[in-house]
């Protein structure tokens, strides 16, 4: 492993690389300063024995995962100088060299120093050791909070959009339904829950009926004002070359408010994930968000935070998949935030 | 180059009729009288410009032609009958080219057939009409890629496309460069000539309305009136220099009381 650590480039070693550095030297450099830093990673964990209390079962199994990530970034490195397709990885190599160091410094202070009170601050190789021994259960969990969030959010804003585009269109709709979407808008869907709870037949459903309210106010007030603000141009210039109703609402309507519903489906997503831990804590005894208080009961703080990772990276990952969306459906616009 | 568009019928324009025609807006409670007692007849194929001081209400009318508003008193007829609602074959060129931000150029020009579901069969047309104002190149780009004057173009094709018996054209030039709207001009009338609709252009340029008119309406400042017409019957094209131009332009320009500043 040491001889790994000696391969660090440092800027006066360049001319040891020979050939390539004329080319791409930067990327190499980069990507061997990651390699090196997992390395070292890895050797610290597998080297410096853990506070004598303490025995972490898959310590040398962490050791080897550094290791094997540290090999194949050694490997990306190289292929980088031939290989454009590895070259992208350079740009993340910064990343990956800072988060080897908050390895080491977690490492260190958990298992090898026991500077951070346990069972609150397990090292890294217990949520390893979380993600191989309870997969099974973190899998289900992620299967069944994201069945939840899909159902809950796909009605909500369905039901969400359609009512936004009734009130933005039509007087009717509009004298009837705003005044309800005033007066129950604004209650937080939480707020809902002992009742949803006793009201509908199961937590599931009274769950998704959470999810969906969480979701559908933004999506309504949003597509509704998206719909109001639709200039009266472009209906003049629609109605003089023949439109009817129907293409006003489909083809003039709903494209010009779709910036607004955007805005509208983000702020719900980020609803219905708070409304989704709550739902799973108090009711539903399934999904990430009940496993993170069975595993908080247990004082099992390794695989809180491993719930915590997945549920970070859950919601990342739809957000991600909203942007992708809205990124196609409004390619037209200028200066969009990339996400 | 306008085949396609100009093909189908022989004489193809609608008339016009405008009988004692008045509007009136609502504006912070006190009525606003916008055009008052506007009598006018335009015959099938002709080219009428209606010139006036900006603010005096000739969009206000060309929107009560196109039939988006209905009249305070009056009425309006195209071949006799009763203008009560917009129909594709009366097609507006704003004066803002309002394109749809959302829809390439192509698509935009495509409004018109699509919205009567012509489509399919009339697909050409989209090719022929774009060709025509000299966006070929553009049919994929989306309208915050074009300029000013492109965006007119291609407001201008989407009209063109429609085959319109009545052309209205709002200030359609008034955002060009000149250059641009000198070969605009131009392309107006050959187009106007070949395909024989009737057209019905504003404009607050003197020379524009001499150039491309057969007859000026000089409306009064608002209320509108319709202070005096000058029927313009050189043939195209004209010129700015002609003796016989620079006499009407003259006399138009009595009639809106600006003999002396010029
Ligand atoms: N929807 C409206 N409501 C109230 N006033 C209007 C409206 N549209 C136009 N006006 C007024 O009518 C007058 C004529 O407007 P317009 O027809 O646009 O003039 P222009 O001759 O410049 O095209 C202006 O004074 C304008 O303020
Ligand atoms: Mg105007």
């Amino acid at each position: 492993m040491s001889s790994v650590i000696d391969e660090v480039p440092r800027p006066s070693e360049k001319s040891g690389f020979g050939s390539f550095e004329s080319s791409t030297p930067r990327s190499l450099i980069g990507g061997l300063s990651a390699a090196a830093a997992w390395s070292m990673v890895a050797a610290l964990t597998a080297f410096w024995p853990d506070k004598l209390e303490s025995d972490w079962a898959y310590t040398g199994s962490f050791a080897i995962a550094c290791g094997v990530l540290a090999v194949a970034l050694a490997l990306a490195a190289f292929a980088g100088v031939r290989f454009v397709a590895f070259r992208r990885l350079q740009r993340l190599s910064p990343w990956l060299f800072a988060l080897a160091l908050f390895f080491v410094a977690w490492e260190a202070v958990t298992a090898k120093l026991g500077l951070l009170p346990l069972p609150f601050f397990p090292p890294p190789q217990a949520i390893l050791e979380v993600a191989i021994d309870d997969w099974g259960r973190l899998a289900e969990g992620i299967f069944a909070s994201a069945r939840l969030l899909a159902t809950g959010y796909f009605i909500g804003a369905t039901v969400g959009f359609v009512t936004g585009v009734a009130i933005g269109w039509s007087r009717l709709a509009g004298y009837w339904i705003h005044p309800v979407l005033r007066f129950i808008g604004p209650l937080p869907a939480t707020a809902w829950l002992p009742l949803a709870f006793f009201v509908f037949p199961s937590s599931f459903s009274a769950s998704i009926f959470l999810i969906a309210l969480a979701t559908g106010f933004p999506v309504t007030v949003l597509t509704w004002s998206g719909v109001a603000c639709v200039k009266s141009a472009y209906y003049d210039i629609a109605r003089t070359l023949g439109a009817t109703q129907r293409f006003l609402v489909f083809k003039v309507a709903i494209p010009a408010a779709l910036p607004h519903v955007f805005v509208g489906l983000f702020m719900g997503l980020g609803n219905s994930f708070a409304v989704l831990v709550v739902a799973e804590m108090l009711g539903v005894k399934a999904g990430l968000g009940w496993y993170l208080q069975w595993a908080q009961g247990w004082a099992a703080y390794a695989n809180m935070y491993a719930a915590l990772l997945l549920m970070a990276l859950l919601c990342s990952g739809l957000i991600t998949l909203l942007f992708r969306l809205r990124d196609r459906l409004l390619s037209w616009q200028k200066g969009l935030v990339r996400w | 180059m306008v085949a396609a568009i100009a093909s189908d019928h022989a004489v193809r324009g609608s008339t016009l009729t405008l009988r004692e025609v008045s509007h009136r807006f609502n504006f912070e409670g006190q009525p606003l009288p916008v055009l008052d007692r506007i009598n006018l007849q335009v015959g099938r194929g002709e080219f009428v410009a209606l010139l006036g001081p900006s603010g005096c209400g000739k969009s206000t009318l060309l929107r009560l032609v196109a039939g988006l508003d209905t009249p305070t008193a009056g009425s309006l007829l195209t071949e006799g009958r009763k203008i009560e609602a917009p129909d594709p074959s009366r097609v507006v060129v704003f004066q803002d080219p309002t394109l749809y931000p959302w829809r390439t150029v192509w698509s935009n020009v495509a409004l018109g057939l699509e919205a009567r579901g012509l489509l399919r069969t009339h697909r050409g047309r989209i090719e022929d009409a774009l060709r025509l104002v000299g966006l070929t190149g553009f049919a994929n780009a989306y309208p915050h890629q074009l300029s000013g004057g492109m965006a007119q173009r291609a407001a201008l094709a989407r009209a063109l496309v429609n085959d319109p018996k009545l052309l209205i054209l709002d200030e359609p030039l008034g955002q060009l460069d000149s250059l641009t709207r000198i070969t605009m001009q131009a392309e107006l009338v050959s187009l106007w000539q070949r395909s024989s609709f009737t057209a019905l252009l504003v404009t607050h340029d003197v020379e524009e309305a001499l150039l491309l008119a057969g007859r000026v309406v000089v409306l009064s400042d608002r209320p509108a009136r319709i202070k005096a017409e000058v029927v313009n019957s050189q043939p195209y094209p004209r010129h700015r220099g002609d003796p016989h131009f620079v006499e009407l332009r003259r006399e138009v320009f009595e009639h809106l009381g600006l003999d002396e500043a010029w």
